[in-house]
């Protein structure tokens, strides 16, 4: 038995040599997108706590202020540093600072309890001594740093934080810290001498005593510390990162899934074709004793034979992916959350052989229904006529449309649900659904079509091709479900691209009123410019400041922006894209914030509502007066207008500001000076846009890749399964042949054929496509990344690649008409 | 004589701080300053160094236990010109240990600087670094001392009242180091407190009982010439009396200085010059750690009574890490022989060359 299964599946391979090497390659690539992208998200995923870990160190809590701009008072480090429960208390300042035009970290560290807590940041003198330079004002940079800046150890340099400098020599290196950090460590009074902030300290990271409850004990202080400051786990710090970049990886994940259903669908044609091919052959082995059951074992065995070596293949191949892409590139597959450094890949044997079993399992699952259909083959009558499809086409006619309309029904319901976990499962459910609609609408379509068609007066040719793929609406369902699938993923990224991009330019066009922008990198500008600014002969007519800070709503997101602005209290909508009503505040002098489309998704709060902001060390209740649209910060962002914020005592040292120069002046001549000598950044607004644009079109190149990995797949499944057709219908081609037809009508009449199920698939998939692109806009990214944006459908774009995917199935076909004209027509008939 | 702070700063200091620290100011040691009580229990900060050291031993729950606790101030002449309130110019360290006979030596050790988990008082005796801390109540009729500390092997919280007068070193609290005159201490000390309080050990809270030594000194002079160490002697006298004795040793072990304080259970206070201090090693113990080769028997002369002493445990060597490695000997010894009683013995340098 095991022999004869052996022996048919060796037969079946080297039969349809290309097409089993095609499915097997699908397989392949499905399951080698999917684990690259796994072990690259792994890996980022794993190199950014590392990273975190290395600078943060192992901390039981960590104590910061709510507000990036404030920190901890001294008073309440000391006052934790004296409850007995506490081991150490490792207080750090840490702040941004460059070195010529190298923006750099500073972290001020107290080597008497980093030990304790954060051994990593912990310096080497390259004297020998031990930590005394530290104390006496010396530095120690990275590896990484030390190289950036060319500097060696002794060398003494400049750093510059706005106004502020500080002069210094370096004296060791950080030995333990990461190969990609560039950051400098030296002693925290040091740094709050020449950076600030004053009696205050940026985080306090906490070791507690050994025998104490980490979480009980967070809960008790956490109700004692003043509003402004915030008590968090290190844990929230890695789920963090895991939550913030969770909707981006399962996007990919599920893109990766598109190509394995590709594979499988390809799996499903090679099948069910063979399956049709052997009938006559499955039928004498089943006269000869071989039982139904061990007729569709034998059918899952060979998609087994496809399945496990292509997801082998595979798991390998997305491993030498996934090394090649961090060699090449880094860590980020292009959403941006992970620094561009080098994770180390390392693969672990669960999730290989997971992948490995999916690969296997879409392989089976696309052989299920040719299995079934091959246990099901009336033996007398495929012995006598071959593979009868009449079984298929009966139960089409029975079912008729009622199940896709109420798949699609089904589809659209799940499309309105809620997301689940932060997630978009319902839509992605939704999307799977509409796949199936398309697949199982093709042969209904088809008939239908191709009938009414049939009935028209027609040339013969054109005619029985028409006729063919009417009364074969399975094979044609088949030939069409690859390109349906492919077509439709591919049409609806285009369309979900499209829309996103042209909704960019659009916001962009709001967000960049100004014809020149300068900005400090994180820095405040120094004074000496602002103070230029506000003198007479400045070349511009009107400047705008702006400064960027951060807040902690919930210490399981990422803090959102904190942007202040000169903006008008009455008029936000003059320089914020408001997607909403705009709301007046109750009172004049109410502080009113202005919140972006991600803060209100992911905090569920609405414009009329009050927000409770932890801001300058307290809480301050801010009425939001609406929403803006915001495609930069998907963490969140809000704008308070620099009134509101001095007002409520807050001190505005601007990070950003705005130009409008005046006609005529050479503003960049003018700014140049400053530019120069604090390291700052000037663009106008075409090149932001630009780079914003390029930066998006990058993000979107991964996507791009498994597009066309999909329509490849697509063709590949329409050109095997005609081929397969015209060989099936080889008696049928033999006897038009003796009629007369000549070989180049022959060879019309299959071209036709392809071209026409191509039609259908491609009508299909287009119709699919723009309902899926219509989800993945409305549903998908306002759920998964907090995005909205209108559906653009870029109908040019469209056509096009659907006349492009039409042409190639065209030339697809050529390949199974020119077996068609090949065919040894006389021996054919001979045989029958 | 506590003079291992020398050895901690020296160890803290490289050699650029070292030159910051000679354009430092450091106050010199004079006799006759006519010390204060309670403000000289307080922190001197503008001297190089200071330390309050307590140690003891309890009869209860467990016989001969001995314990000590010591905070140490150091101003290590950096970031002297910081405005900062967090610049290290005041650096605080503590060293805990427990001795209990027939076990190991149990220590635990801190450190920070002054504003940033360690406070001290220069008004009276108060010094913390996080929750351990030595500080005097002086509410209700009399004054007592209180010992806070927690680690994860031992803590305690014990309460010192004091069962005699304060016992000024030397010529009323200046203490000569060394033949020059520079080579000086304020040294105040405190003997037969009684010990009372919890100690909390494997996990079981007891009561405790026993006797106290108490020493505060605070100084600016360094390790004088040819020294490498010291050894030191405090002993709570069986009846009732009080022995500080302590040598500094050159590189062959030989004394370069020696001085002891004898005062008796009438009060009686007397004075015994190098010339009448002779220390002499009986048996030594080798540590299986560092190497170092420790005399933990002694004969002592003093004047005309010599005292043996007999450690409780032979390993009573401490390491400590904190903020750098510092090996030295000090633990419980009974002494007999012309003087009996209980107190600490304290000896180092001898693993090694101290650093300055």
């Amino acid at each position: 038995m095991t022999t004869l299964a052996c022996w048919l599946i060796r037969a079946q391979f080297r039969s349809r040599r290309a097409a089993t090497l095609l499915s097997m390659l699908a397989i392949a690539l499905g399951v080698a997108l999917g684990y690259a992208i796994h072990l690259i998200n792994d890996a980022a995923l794993a190199d950014f706590s590392r990273a975190m870990r290395a600078v943060q160190g192992d901390p039981d809590a960590l104590i910061a202020g709510r507000d990036s701009s404030g920190g901890v008072p001294l008073a309440s480090i000391n006052e934790i540093a004296s409850d007995p429960a506490v081991l150490v208390v490792a207080p750090v300042i840490e702040t941004r600072v460059r070195v010529g035009s190298t923006p750099l970290r500073l972290i001020g560290i107290d080597v008497f309890s980093a030990a304790a807590v954060m051994p990593g940041l912990l310096p080497r003198s390259a004297a020998g001594g031990a930590g005394g330079d530290i104390l006496a004002g010396a530095v120690y940079a990275s590896p990484a740093l030390l190289d950036k800046l060319s500097l060696p150890i002794g060398a003494t340099l400049t750093l510059m934080r706005g106004d502020q400098q500080w002069s210094t020599r370096i004296a060791g290196d950080l030995p333990a810290t990461d190969q990609n950090d560039l950051l400098l460590v030296a002693d925290i009074a040091w740094v709050q001498e020449h950076f600030g902030p004053t009696d205050a300290v940026s985080e306090g990271r906490i070791r507690l005593a050994p025998g104490i409850d980490a979480a009980t004990w967070r809960a008790t202080t956490a109700q004692l510390l003043p509003d402004g400051l915030l008590l968090r786990a290190p844990e929230d710090d890695s789920a963090r990162a895991a939550n913030f970049s969770r909707a981006y990886r399962v996007n990919l994940n599920v893109l990766a899934l598109v190509a394995l259903l590709t594979g499988a669908f390809l799996v499903f044609a090679t099948q069910l074709t063979a399956v049709a091919q052997r009938s006559t052959q499955f039928a004498l082995l089943g006269v000869l004793g071989l039982s139904p059951s061990l007729r569709l074992l034998q059918i899952l065995c060979e998609a087994l034979a496809i399945g496990a070596p292509g997801a082998l293949f595979g798991v390998s191949l997305g491993y030498m992916l996934a090394l090649a892409f961090t060699q090449l590139v880094g860590g980020d597959l292009g959403g941006g959350y992970f620094s561009s450094s080098t994770p180390a890949i390392v693969p672990r044997i669960a999730p290989a052989l997971a992948f490995f079993a999916l690969g296997c399992a879409a392989s089976l699952a696309g052989a299920i229904y040719p299995a079934f259909l091959n246990r099901s083959q009336p033996l007398a009558q495929a012995l006598q006529a071959g593979f009868a499809q009449i079984v298929e086409a009966g139960g089409v006619r029975r079912r008729g449309w009622l199940p896709p309309v109420l798949l699609a029904l089904t589809a659209f319901v799940l499309s309105r649900l809620p997301p689940w976990y932060e997630l978009p499962l319902a839509a992605y459910a939704a999307i799977a659904l509409l796949l199936v609609v398309g697949i199982t609408s093709a042969p209904l379509l088809t008939r239908n079509l191709f009938a009414w068609c049939a009935g028209r007066r027609l040339p013969a040719a054109q005619q029985i091709a028409l006729q063919n793929v009417a009364q074969a609406p399975l094979m044609a369902q088949v030939a069409a479900s690859g390109l349906i699938v492919s077509f439709a993923l591919t049409a609806s990224m285009v369309i979900m691209v499209s829309s996103f991009r042209t909704a960019v330019d659009h916001w962009l066009d709001q967000v960049l009123p100004a014809p020149l922008y300068l900005r400090s990198k994180a820095t405040p500008l120094p004074q000496s410019l602002l103070d230029a600014l506000m003198q007479a002969d400045a070349p511009f007519a009107r400047v705008e400041r702006t400064a960027h800070t951060s807040l902690t709503l919930d210490p399981q997101h990422p803090a959102v922006a904190l942007i202040v602005r000169e903006i008008e209290r009455g008029n936000p909508a003059a320089r914020l894209p408001i997607t909403g009503p705009l709301l007046a505040p109750p009172a004049d002098r109410t502080p009113v914030v202005w919140i972006s489309e991600p803060l209100r998704e992911i905090y569920r709060i609405e414009a009329g509502q009050w927000l409770r902001l932890p801001l300058l060390g307290r809480t301050v209740e801010g009425f939001i007066g609406g929403v803006w649209r915001d495609y930069s910060r998907q963490f969140g962002a809000l704008v308070i207008s620099s009134d509101d914020y001095r007002q409520l005592g807050g001190d505005f040292h601007p990070t950003d500001l705005a130009l409008w120069p005046l006609p005529g002046r050479d503003a960049a001549a003018w700014l140049a000076p400053y530019v120069a000598s604090h390291g700052l950044e000037l663009a106008d607004a075409g090149d932001i846009r630009r780079s914003s644009l390029s930066i998006f079109d990058k993000s979107f190149a991964v996507t791009y890749a498994l597009e066309a990995a999909a329509m490849l797949i697509g063709l590949f499944g329409l050109a095997v399964t005609l081929a397969a057709g015209v060989r099936l219908r080889a008696r049928e081609l033999a006897m038009l042949g003796a009629l007369g037809f000549s070989r180049r009508m022959l060879s019309h009449a299959v071209m036709l054929e392809g071209a026409l199920i191509a039609v259908v698939g491609l009508a299909i998939g287009l119709a699919c496509g723009i309902a899926i692109g219509a989800i993945l806009t409305h549903v998908v990214n306002p759920q998964a990344f907090h995005w909205r944006m209108p559906l653009q459908i870029p109908w040019a774009a469209v056509v096009c690649s659907a006349l492009s995917t039409l042409g190639a199935a065209v030339v697809a076909s050529h390949y199974a008409a020119r077996r068609a004209t090949r065919l040894p027509l006389a021996r054919i008939l001979a045989s029958a | 004589m506590r003079r291992r702070t020398f050895l901690l700063a020296s160890l803290l200091l490289s050699t650029p701080v070292r030159a910051a620290a000679a354009s430092v100011a450091y106050p010199p040691v004079r006799p006759g300053a006519g010390l204060v009580f309670p403000r000289d229990h307080g922190a001197h900060p503008a001297f190089r160094n200071e330390w309050w050291y307590v140690t003891g031993a309890l009869d209860t729950p467990i016989a001969d236990t001995g314990f000590q606790l010591t905070f140490f101030r150091s101003r290590p002449g950096t970031a002297e010109d910081l405005r900062s309130p967090l610049a290290a110019s005041q650096i605080l360290f503590a060293h805990a240990a427990l001795t209990i006979p027939g076990d190991r030596l149990r220590h635990a050790e801190r450190a920070a600087r002054a504003n940033l988990g360690a406070s001290f008082s220069s008004a009276d005796c108060d010094v913390s670094i996080g929750a351990w801390r030595i500080f005097r109540q002086a509410d209700g009729p009399g004054e007592l001392l209180r010992l806070q500390m927690q680690s994860p092997q031992f803590s305690y919280d014990f309460t010192l009242t004091p069962s005699q007068p304060l016992l000024l070193q030397g010529d009323g609290g200046y203490s000569r180091k060394g033949h020059s005159a520079q080579l000086a201490s304020y040294y105040v000390s405190w003997p037969q407190l009684v010990v009372s309080g919890s100690l909390l050990h494997d996990g079981h809270r007891h009561p405790v009982g026993g006797r106290a030594w108490f020493d505060h000194e605070w100084s600016t002079a360094l390790l004088g010439d040819g020294a490498v160490g010291w050894d030191w002697l405090g002993i709570n006298l069986a009846d009732g009396g009080a022995l500080m004795a302590f040598r500094m040793r050159d590189a062959e072990g030989r004394t370069l200085f020696a001085h002891a304080a004898w005062r008796d259970n009438a009060g009686h206070l007397r004075q015994f010059d190098p010339a009448s201090v002779e220390f002499a090693p009986l048996r030594h113990w080798t540590s299986p750690r560092s190497g170092a080769l420790y005399p933990v028997e002694i004969e002592v002369r003093i004047g005309d009574r010599s005292l043996r002493t007999r450690p409780l445990l032979d390993d009573q060597e401490l390491v400590t890490s904190q903020p750098l490695s510092v090996v030295y000997w000090e633990g419980l010894v009974r002494v007999e022989g012309g003087f009996r009683g209980r107190g600490y013995l304290e000896m180092t340098g001898y693993a090694g060359k101290l650093q300055w």
